[in-house]
C-alpha cells in the first residue's frame, strides 16, 4: 500500500472528512481501498478508477514531471560537446546522412557556436547556453545516445508517448502510469498536463490522449489562463457553506435512489465523482494558488523576469501538483520551440533562455524539499539535429536540421543517479553508438523506477492484451538507476 | 537470409523457464497441440508473410505460406525442422530478433507456440493445397469467420406455456441462458413509459405523458405507446443522431487549424432525420448514400425534389475531414479524406476495419492490401486525387432557373440606379468644385481648374505640386461630405436603394454532395506501403475477396448501359444490400440493438474482425439480421420487435442470485442501467425548463466560447443539441463533457465516463444555473395557478424559520441603562424602505424611514432603530460610518446600544465619522440596536449608515453580515413552498414527490434559509432567499442520478 495514509487513517480521514459522502458511497470507496493490493496484471479485466495501487515491487519514484521540449533540442550546441565536429567545421560529411529538408540539404559540418565547460563535481560538459542546469548538474543523468531511428516529429513524439514510432490512438505515457498506479490524492486529477498559452504542442491533444483506455487515463489539460480549470468555482451565490447543503440534499436524493438500485456501481461512481468535484475545488483552488510561495522560491523560478514568467510559473505549478499526490504532470510548449532549421545562433538561444531556468529551479526546488527523492523529472524533445548544417546563405542564419538517429534528454530523481552521462554519439554527434536508449528502454526504465514491470502492466483491448512498448524489445537501463 | 546457426543452450533453458511462469501456455499445451491453421497461421500472417508468400518477391526465396513451403525453405535452406526446434531456423532468426527486420518483435508467448508446434511435427488440421495462387490465399478458416458466413435464419426454440417469452428474442437469449437464469419480472409501467420515451425519442416523458398513459385502460396500451412515439418527428432526431456518429456528421471541414465551416453539411443530417421519420427502407438509405447521384440522373433544367434528396444523401461521402480548401490542398491531404472516407463506409456499413489494410496485407483478417485499393477503386471516380475538386467546388447550388431570371432583373435594375448615381456625384463634385475654385482670384484660378481637370498621370510636377498646396479644391467623392452633406446623404439614400433591391434577390443555397463526373474513368493503383508516392498494378474495383466463394469475386464493372458515370458505387452499393451479402444487414442490427441495450451483440459494432469482439449472441443477430431483410429492412420493424421482447421490457433491478451467475449481464437477464447521452441530458434540461424550442431542421444552432473560453451554443436558440454546430475544434463543452464524440474520423461507440469535471460543470457551469433559475419561474408560475397544489399540504410541514436577524423600527431609549425600551417594528414597506405608512410623516411614527443605506429618524422621542439579532452565541465587532449629508438642520446623533449598554456614540451635521466598535461578547437572540435620533428636530435629518457586523459564533468562522446588503422587506411568504417543490419534482422528474421527499426537502430548504438569514451572500441578484432555495433543489434535481440515468 502506497499512500500518504495508511488505510486505517485514511479511512478514519475518509469518515471524519466524508463531508456528507453517503455511507454507501463511502464504503465504496473504502472497499475499493482494500482491493488495492493487486497490481493489474495480465489477463486482469481493466479496472476504471484511479484509487492507488501498489506496485509490483518496492519502488523509488512515486511521481514525475516531464518537461517535453518538441521540436528537437540541438544536442551538439547544448549537451553532447563534439570537438571533432568544430574541428572540421566547414568540411564535408564523409557518411550518409538522411535530410528532412532536402532543398535546404549541406553536408558542410557545422562546430557548435556555442562554449562548452565541465561543470559541477561530475564534471559533465555543458553548453554555454544551459548556465542554469550547468547548477544542477550533479543531479541529473544524462543520456546521451537516445535513438528513435527516424526524424520525422510525429513519428518519434508518438514513439516516446505511446510506445510505437508513428502510430496514433494509444494510450500515452501518463495514461498507463496512471492505469497503474492510480493517484495518490483523490482531490486532483492523476494526470495533468500544462499546456502552454500559444497553443498546443505539435500532434496537438493526442500528447495526453488516453487511447483505447477510458477517458479517466487521458490528461486533464490545465488551461495556460484562467479560469485553469473550467467550472471549478461556483457563482459566488453558491460558495461555501450553500453549496455544501446543496450537495448534501442531492447525495441524500442520490443515496436514497441507490438504496432502490443496489449494487449500480455506476451509480455510486457518481455519488463519488461529486464529492471529487466538491474536494477538487478546494484542493485545486489551493495548489494554483502560487501567491503562496516566497518571493525568493518564485525568482528563483524567474516569476520576476518576461521571459522566464510563464513557464517558471509552470514548472512551479508542476511542483505544488506532485506535492499533493498528483502522479504524473506533463508540460508541454506550444507548436515546437526547438526545432530550429535556421538562425539556430538566435532561436536557441531564446528558447534556452525561456527554459533553461525554470528546469533548473523544479529540480533545485524539489531536493531542497525532500522530494527529488521520490519524484522523477524528465526533460528532453523526441529527436535531435544534424551535425550539418541546413543552409539558408549566409552562416549568421545557419540552421541544423532533424535527426533521430541521436540525441539527449536527461532524468533526474526517483531512484536515477545523478552525476553522470549515459552513451555516446559518434565524434560528430549525428548517431548513437554507445548503449543506445531508445524510447522503449526509456519506459521500461522509468515504469521501473516507479516499481514496475512494464511487461506486466497490461491494459486488454478488445481480445487484444496491450503493455506500454507493444511487445517491442525494451530494456530497463540499470546502469542509471541507484 | 537464415544464418546458419542452431539454437543456443541458453535459450532452451530460457524458454524452458517460461513456460514454467506463464501460466496460460502451459495450458495451451496440456491439451491440443497447436496446429498451422489455427495457432500459427496467424503469427506468421501477423509478423512474416509480408516479405514470405503476400507478394511475389520473396525475400531470401522464403515463402511461409504453406507447411511445405517452410520444410523446403529458401535460399538459406530449409526454414522447419519438424519435431527439431533447436534445427529450425526459422525459430532462430525470430528468437535472435533478427526477423521480422525493423523494430516490431515476436512476443514470447507466441514464439513458444511456434516451437511447440515444431516440436509435435508441424501439424496441420488438412492436407495442403496442391496448387496456391499469389497473395495470401485465404484459408477455410477465415472464410468460415462468423461474420463472412451468410446469414442463417436459426430456428426458433419452442418455449410453450412461458409467458416470459414473448418473442423469438427473448427465445434466443433464453436458449443460451446458463442454467440458473431467467429474465427478470417486466418493468414498471413508470418505467416503461420513460424507456420507451428515451429510446424512441431522446426526450423525457412530461408528468401529464406520464399520467396519460399509466392511466391508459386499453390493454394494447404499450403497443399504442411505440406507435405513437416512432410517428413523433422527434423520433427522426433522435436516430438521426445515432447515424450521424457513424457518418462522423461536422458542421467543419477540420484537418487543417482554420476548420474552416461547412455551411451546407446540415441539409445531409436533415436528410437523415426524414429518411428515418419516413422509415425509409435501410438498404434504399445506404444506396443514397452511397450513389445517390448516380441514381439522380442527368441534371437537366431546375434540380427536381427526388434529384436534390438524392444529392442530399451523398454527403455521407463528403463527412470525411477534408482540407483541401482550407489551406492544405496537398496530395497526403487529398489521400488522407480518400481513406478516411473508406474508414467511415466500412466500419459502418461493412462492420470491418478494412482501413486496416491500407499500407499492407490486414495483419489479422483475410483483407488484402488489393482488397483495400479494390474498395477504393469503387470511389475513385468521384473521388479521385489526381482530379481533385475542393469543397467548395462540390457544392451545388439550389438554385432555379426562374431564381436566376429574378436575380438577373434585379441587377438590371440595379445597374440603371449605380449610373444614375454616378452621374449625380459628378453633379455634385462639379458644384462644389466651381465653388471652391471662386475662393482663388485669377490666373490662379485657371492655372488650378486646368490641373485638376488634367488627367492624374499627364500633370506635370508642378500642376501636382499645386493641387497639393491647395488640398481643398481636391474634391472626391470620398471629401464631398465634408462640402455638401446634404448631397452625401442623398447618395448614401442611393446606395441604401441598391441594398434594398439586392436583398430581394432569391438566396442562393447549395446541397454538399459527391457527384461524379461522366465518363470519367481513373486508374487505381495499389499504393505500397499506402504511399501514394509509390503506385504500383493498377486495381480493379472489387468487392471483398472473402465474401465470394473460393475462386470467384466480386467485381464492379463499368458497364451500366444507363448511366453516364461508372455506376461503381451504385453497383457496390446494390452488392452490399443484397439479401446474400450479410455484412450490412448485421452491421445494423447489431447498431440498433447496442443503442436499446447499451451494448452491441458485437460489442464493437465497427470492427466485426479478429481485432473486434465476437457477438455474445450469434443466432440472434442473425435472426434480427434476416428478419430485418425479410420486412424491407424498416427500422421501425426492427424496433417494434424489440421493444415488444421480454429483454427489453424486464426489469433492470439486480438480484443475488443473477448476479453470482453473470454479474455483467451477458445474458440479458435484467435491462441495464443507461446514463442518458450529451445531448439528451441538455435536451432534458431545456424541456424542464419549458425552453426547448422543438423546431426541426435548418442550418445549425451558433458556437461560441464564452469570456471563460468555453464553447457554449446560442442560448437564444435553445433547440435540441442535435442542431447545434458541431465544429471539430470547437467541441461545445457540456456535450463533450458528457462523452459527446469530437469528430477526427467518425465515432462507432460513445464512451459513458463518470468524472469530476461532469460534476463540476452540472455544479457550477453557467448552462445548468441558467436553466435552473428557469425551471423555477416556471415552478412558481404553476404552482400559483394550480391550486390543488397547496390544498394538499399540511401548512405545519413549512419549514419554520429564525425570527430575522435584523428588524427595523423605533422606540425610546433609556438613556441611562443605553438600552432601547420597546422596539416598535415599522409597519409599512414602500419597496426600498421601512416606514410608517404609505406617506411620510406618518400620524403615528411621523418622519422615521429606514432603508438600505440609512434613513431618516422621527422627532426626539421617535429615532431610528436598525436592530440587528444575535443568532448564537458570539463576539461581535462592527465598522461603519455615519454620514449627515445636508447643510441645513442639527444633524444626527448615532448610537450602538446593546442588552450591556451603550457601545458607542456619534454626532454629525454635514459630515461623516467612523463608527467603530470593538470586540464585545454576545448571547443569542441578544439584540445590538443602531439607533438614530434627530437631535433637537428633525428638519434636513437624512442620514446614511452602512455597517458591517464582524460576527464569530462560538467554534465558528467570521461571518460579515453587511446591514446594506442584508436589508430586506417583509419576510417571504413561504406558504407555496411545499406545492413550488411539488411541481419542480413533476417537471424535473416526471412524478410527485413522496411525503419523505416533500419533508427532506422542506427541511433542506428550512435549514438554507435559515443559513441565508444571517449570511446573505447565498442569493444571487434580485433573487429572495425563498426564490434561491427554489432554484437550488430544482438544480440538485437535474444533478439527481434519477435524472441522469434510464432504468
Amino acid at each position: 500500500m502506497n499512500s500518504h495514509f495508511p488505510i486505517n487513517s485514511r479511512r478514519q480521514f475518509l469518515q471524519q472528512t466524508g463531508m456528507g459522502v453517503g455511507a454507501v458511497a463511502l464504503q465504496w470507496m473504502l472497499n475499493r481501498e482494500s482491493a488495492t493490493a493487486k497490481p493489474p496484471v495480465l489477463k486482469d479485466k481493466p479496472h476504471n478508477d484511479l484509487l492507488p495501487r501498489a506496485p509490483h515491487f518496492e519502488p523509488q519514484a512515486t511521481a514525475m514531471i516531464s518537461l517535453f521540449q518538441h521540436g528537437g533540442p540541438a544536442h551538439m550546441d547544448l549537451t553532447d560537446p563534439k570537438p571533432e565536429l568544430s574541428k572540421h567545421h566547414g568540411m564535408d560529411y564523409s557518411g550518409d546522412i538522411q535530410f528532412s529538408f532536402v532543398n535546404e540539404a549541406s553536408k558542410k559540418l557545422f562546430g557548435s557556436p556555442f562554449l562548452f565547460q565541465p561543470h559541477g563535481e561530475c564534471g559533465t560538459e555543458l553548453s554555454e547556453l544551459l548556465p542554469h542546469t550547468a547548477g544542477i548538474v550533479d543531479d541529473l543523468c544524462l543520456i546521451r545516445s537516445m535513438h528513435t531511428g527516424a526524424n520525422g516529429h510525429e513519428v518519434s513524439i508518438r514513439y516516446f508517448h505511446g510506445g510505437i514510432p508513428a502510430v496514433l490512438g494509444r494510450p500515452t505515457f501518463g495514461s498507463w502510469l496512471t492505469y497503474a498506479l492510480g493517484c495518490e490524492t483523490q482531490d486532483l486529477p492523476a494526470f495533468m498536463v500544462l499546456s502552454d498559452p500559444g497553443g498546443h504542442p505539435v500532434d496537438g491533444a493526442t500528447n495526453w490522449s488516453n487511447g483505447f483506455m477510458p477517458s479517466m487515463f487521458q490528461g486533464t489539460v490545465l488551461r495556460p489562463k484562467e479560469p485553469r480549470i473550467f467550472n471549478l468555482q461556483p457563482p459566488k451565490h453558491l460558495a461555501g457553506p450553500f453549496q455544501r447543503q446543496n450537495l448534501d440534499f442531492l447525495q441524500t436524493l442520490n443515496r436514497q435512489h441507490l438504496e432502490a438500485h443496489p449494487g449500480e456501481s455506476d451509480l455510486e461512481a457518481r455519488i463519488a465523482s461529486y464529492e471529487l468535484a466538491a474536494r477538487m475545488q478546494t484542493a485545486a483552488s489551493d495548489a494554483l494558488d502560487i501567491s503562496q510561495e516566497t518571493a525568493s522560491t518564485q525568482s528563483m523560478y524567474g516569476l520576476d523576469q518576461p521571459e522566464t514568467h510563464e513557464y517558471g510559473t509552470r514548472c512551479l505549478l508542476a511542483r505544488r501538483l506532485v506535492e499533493r499526490g498528483v502522479r504524473f504532470v506533463q508540460l508541454f510548449h506550444s507548436g515546437q520551440p526547438w526545432d530550429n532549421h535556421s538562425n539556430i545562433k538566435t532561436g536557441l538561444a531564446s528558447i534556452c533562455k525561456k527554459t533553461d531556468q525554470p528546469a533548473a529551479a523544479l529540480v533545485k526546488d524539489l531536493k531542497q524539499r525532500g522530494l527529488l527523492d521520490t519524484t522523477m523529472v524528465h526533460w528532453g524533445g523526441e529527436i535531435g539535429r544534424l551535425p550539418v548544417t541546413q543552409d539558408h546563405g549566409s552562416p549568421e542564419k545557419a540552421g541544423r536540421d532533424h535527426n533521430g538517429q541521436g540525441f539527449s534528454i536527461w532524468l533526474a530523481g526517483g531512484g536515477i543517479r545523478g552525476g553522470m552521462t549515459f552513451g555516446q554519439t559518434d565524434e560528430f554527434g549525428h548517431r548513437a553508438v554507445e548503449n543506445i536508449v531508445t524510447p522503449n528502454d526509456f519506459q521500461a526504465t522509468v515504469m521501473h523506477q516507479f516499481g514496475l514491470k512494464h511487461d506486466q502492466v497490461v491494459f486488454t483491448h478488445g481480445n487484444q492484451q496491450q503493455i506500454i512498448t507493444a511487445n517491442r524489445p525494451a530494456r530497463v537501463v540499470e546502469e542509471i538507476v541507484t | 537470409m537464415l544464418a546458419s546457426s542452431t539454437i543456443s543452450k541458453h535459450h532452451q533453458r530460457w524458454i524452458i523457464c517460461f513456460f514454467f511462469i506463464s501460466l496460460p501456455f502451459s495450458e495451451i499445451l496440456a491439451s491440443e497441440p497447436p496446429y498451422f491453421e489455427t495457432e500459427i497461421r496467424p503469427i506468421l500472417r501477423e509478423y512474416c508473410f509480408d516479405c514470405h508468400g503476400a507478394t511475389d518477391e520473396l525475400e531470401g526465396g522464403l515463402d511461409l505460406r504453406l507447411v511445405r513451403f517452410m520444410k523446403s525453405g529458401g535460399d538459406s535452406g530449409m526454414a522447419i525442422v519438424p519435431g527439431d526446434p533447436a534445427a529450425s531456423l526459422l525459430l532462430d532468426r525470430v528468437h535472435e530478433g533478427d526477423m521480422p527486420p525493423g523494430e516490431s518483435r515476436v512476443s514470447p508467448e507466441k514464439i513458444a507456440i511456434l516451437e511447440e508446434w515444431i516440436r509435435q511435427g508441424t501439424p496441420t488440421l488438412r492436407a495442403e493445397p496442391q496448387k496456391i495462387g499469389p497473395g495470401i490465399p485465404i484459408t477455410e478458416e477465415e472464410r468460415n469467420y462468423w461474420a463472412y458466413r451468410p446469414i442463417i435464419r436459426p430456428d426458433i426454440p419452442e418455449f410453450s406455456g412461458d409467458e416470459r417469452i414473448r418473442t423469438p428474442i427473448d427465445a434466443l437469449l433464453a436458449k443460451a441462458m446458463p442454467e440458473g437464469l431467467t429474465f427478470s419480472s417486466d418493468a414498471d409501467r413508470f418505467t416503461l413509459i420513460q424507456r420507451a420515451y428515451h429510446d424512441l425519442i431522446g426526450l423525457p416523458p412530461t408528468f401529464e405523458q406520464i399520467e396519460k398513459w399509466q392511466q391508459h385502460a386499453d390493454s394494447n396500451w404499450y403497443d399504442q405507446l411505440i406507435e405513437e412515439l416512432m410517428a413523433s418527428q422527434h423520433y427522426g432526431e433522435r436516430w438521426a443522431r445515432h447515424w450521424l456518429d457513424t457518418a462522423g456528421y461536422a458542421d467543419s471541414d477540420g484537418y487543417t487549424v482554420a476548420d474552416r465551416s461547412r455551411d451546407w453539411a446540415w441539409r445531409y443530417r436533415d436528410y437523415v432525420i426524414k429518411s428515418f421519420n419516413s422509415d425509409k427502407p435501410f438498404d434504399q438509405f445506404i444506396i443514397e448514400q452511397l450513389a445517390g447521384d448516380e441514381l439522380a440522373g442527368p441534371i437537366v433544367g431546375d434540380l427536381t425534389e427526388r434529384q436534390i434528396e438524392l444529392l442530399t444523401a451523398t454527403g455521407f461521402l463528403r463527412m470525411a475531414a477534408d482540407g483541401t480548401g482550407s489551406g492544405d490542398n496537398s496530395p497526403e491531404a487529398r489521400n488522407k479524406t480518400i481513406a478516411d472516407t473508406l474508414q467511415i463506409v466500412g466500419t459502418t456499413l461493412l462492420g470491418s476495419s478494412v482501413h486496416c489494410a491500407q499500407c499492407h496485407d490486414h495483419r489479422y483478417d483475410p483483407i488484402s492490401h488489393e482488397d483495400y485499393f479494390a474498395l477504393r477503386a469503387v470511389f475513385e471516380p468521384a473521388l479521385d486525387w489526381k482530379a481533385w475538386k475542393p469543397p467548395a467546388a462540390r457544392l451545388v447550388s439550389l438554385s432555379t432557373e426562374q431564381d436566376r431570371a429574378e436575380a438577373a432583373k434585379i441587377e438590371d435594375e440595379v445597374k440603371q440606379i449605380a449610373a444614375e448615381k454616378v452621374t449625380k456625384q459628378a453633379a455634385f463634385i462639379n458644384e462644389v468644385f466651381e465653388q471652391e475654385l471662386l475662393k482663388y482670384e485669377e490666373p490662379l484660378r485657371s492655372q488650378l481648374r486646368t490641373a485638376y481637370e488634367t488627367p492624374v498621370k499627364e500633370r506635370d510636377p508642378e500642376q501636382t505640386k499645386l493641387l497639393a498646396s491647395h488640398p481643398s479644391i481636391n474634391i472626391s467623392a470620398g471629401v464631398l461630405y465634408q462640402y455638401r452633406p446634404d448631397a452625401a446623404e442623398e447618395l448614401k439614400k442611393i446606395d441604401a436603394q441598391i441594398a434594398e433591391l439586392r436583398a430581394k434577390k432569391p438566396i442562393e443555397q447549395f446541397i454538399m454532395a459527391l457527384i461524379e463526373p461522366p465518363n470519367h474513368h481513373p486508374a487505381t493503383h495499389l499504393f505500397h506501403r499506402g504511399d501514394y508516392n509509390q503506385p504500383k498494378q493498377v486495381v480493379e474495383p472489387a468487392g471483398l475477396t472473402v465474401t465470394a466463394a473460393e475462386g470467384e469475386r466480386v467485381t464492379f464493372q463499368d458497364n451500366n448501359p444507363e448511366l453516364p458515370t461508372t455506376g461503381r458505387r451504385l453497383a457496390f452499393a446494390r452488392w452490399l444490400t443484397s439479401p446474400e451479402n450479410p455484412l450490412a444487414a448485421r452491421a445494423i442490427v447489431n447498431r440498433i440493438w447496442m443503442h436499446h441495450f447499451g451494448r452491441g451483440i458485437v460489442a464493437t459494432p465497427g470492427d466485426f474482425g479478429k481485432l473486434g469482439s465476437v457477438p455474445t449472441h450469434p443466432e440472434l443477430l442473425d435472426w434480427l439480421a434476416q428478419d430485418f431483410i425479410d420486412h424491407g429492412w424498416s427500422l421501425k420493424h426492427l424496433h417494434r420487435q424489440i421493444l415488444t421482447s421480454t429483454a427489453w421490457r424486464q426489469s433492470s433491478f439486480r438480484h443475488p442470485a443473477g448476479e453470482a451467475i453473470d454479474a455483467d449481464n451477458q445474458y440479458y437477464w435484467r435491462k441495464s442501467l443507461q446514463r442518458v447521452e450529451a445531448e439528451i441530458l441538455r435536451d432534458s434540461i431545456l424541456l424542464a425548463s419549458a425552453s426547448l424550442d422543438p423546431k426541426l431542421y435548418g442550418p445549425p444552432v451558433e458556437v461560441a466560447e464564452d469570456e471563460t473560453g468555453q464553447v457554449r451554443i446560442d442560448s437564444k436558440q435553445p433547440r435540441r443539441s442535435l442542431y447545434a454546430k458541431i465544429r471539430r475544434s470547437q467541441p461545445v463543452g457540456m456535450l463533450q463533457t458528457f462523452d459527446a464524440p469530437v469528430m477526427n474520423v467518425n465515432c462507432d461507440v460513445r464512451a459513458s465516463t463518470t468524472v469530476a469535471p461532469q460534476s463540476l460543470m452540472m455544479l457550477n457551469g453557467e448552462f445548468v444555473l441558467e436553466q435552473a433559475g428557469l425551471v423555477a419561474n416556471r415552478t412558481i408560475e404553476l404552482a400559483a395557478t394550480d391550486s390543488q397544489q397547496t390544498i394538499l399540504f399540511d401548512l405545519s410541514q413549512l419549514p419554520k424559520l429564525p425570527s430575522p436577524i435584523w428588524s427595523y423600527g423605533t422606540g425610546e431609549v433609556n438613556d441611562e441603562t443605553g438600552t432601547v425600551i420597546k422596539l416598535v417594528e415599522l409597519p409599512h414597506f414602500t419597496g426600498s424602505s421601512w416606514q410608517g405608512g404609505p406617506k411620510a410623516p406618518d400620524s403615528v411614527f411621523g418622519w422615521v424611514i429606514l432603508n438600505a443605506n440609512g434613513g431618516h429618524p422621527g422627532n426626539r422621542k421617535l429615532p431610528a432603530v436598525r436592530r440587528w439579532t444575535a443568532p448564537a452565541d458570539g463576539q461581535v465587532s462592527i465598522a461603519g460610518t455615519l454620514h449627515h449629508g445636508s447643510e441645513n438642520g442639527d444633524g444626527v446623533r448615532g448610537r450602538v446600544l446593546s442588552a450591556g449598554g451603550q457601545r458607542g456614540r456619534w454626532q454629525v451635521q454635514n459630515n461623516s465619522t467612523p463608527t467603530n466598535v470593538s470586540q464585545f461578547t454576545v448571547q443569542t437572540g441578544e439584540a445590538i440596536d443602531l439607533v438614530v435620533d434627530c437631535l433637537e428636530n428633525e428638519n434636513s435629518d437624512s442620514f446614511n449608515w452602512p455597517l458591517k457586523l464582524t460576527f464569530t459564533s462560538i467554534g465558528g468562522d467570521a461571518v460579515v453580515h453587511d446591514s446594506v446588503t442584508a436589508f430586506r422587506g417583509p419576510p417571504e411568504d413561504l406558504s407555496h413552498l411545499p406545492g413550488q417543490i411539488t411541481v419542480a419534482w413533476k417537471l424535473i422528474l416526471a412524478r410527485s414527490p413522496s411525503q419523505d421527499e416533500l419533508k427532506m426537502s422542506l427541511d433542506f430548504a428550512s435549514q438554507q434559509l435559515k443559513l441565508m438569514s444571517y449570511n446573505s451572500a447565498g442569493t444571487a441578484t434580485d433573487r429572495s432567499p425563498g426564490k434561491q432555495v427554489l432554484v437550488n433543489i430544482c438544480q440538485m434535481l437535474m444533478n439527481s442520478n434519477e435524472f441522469l440515468y434510464i432504468e
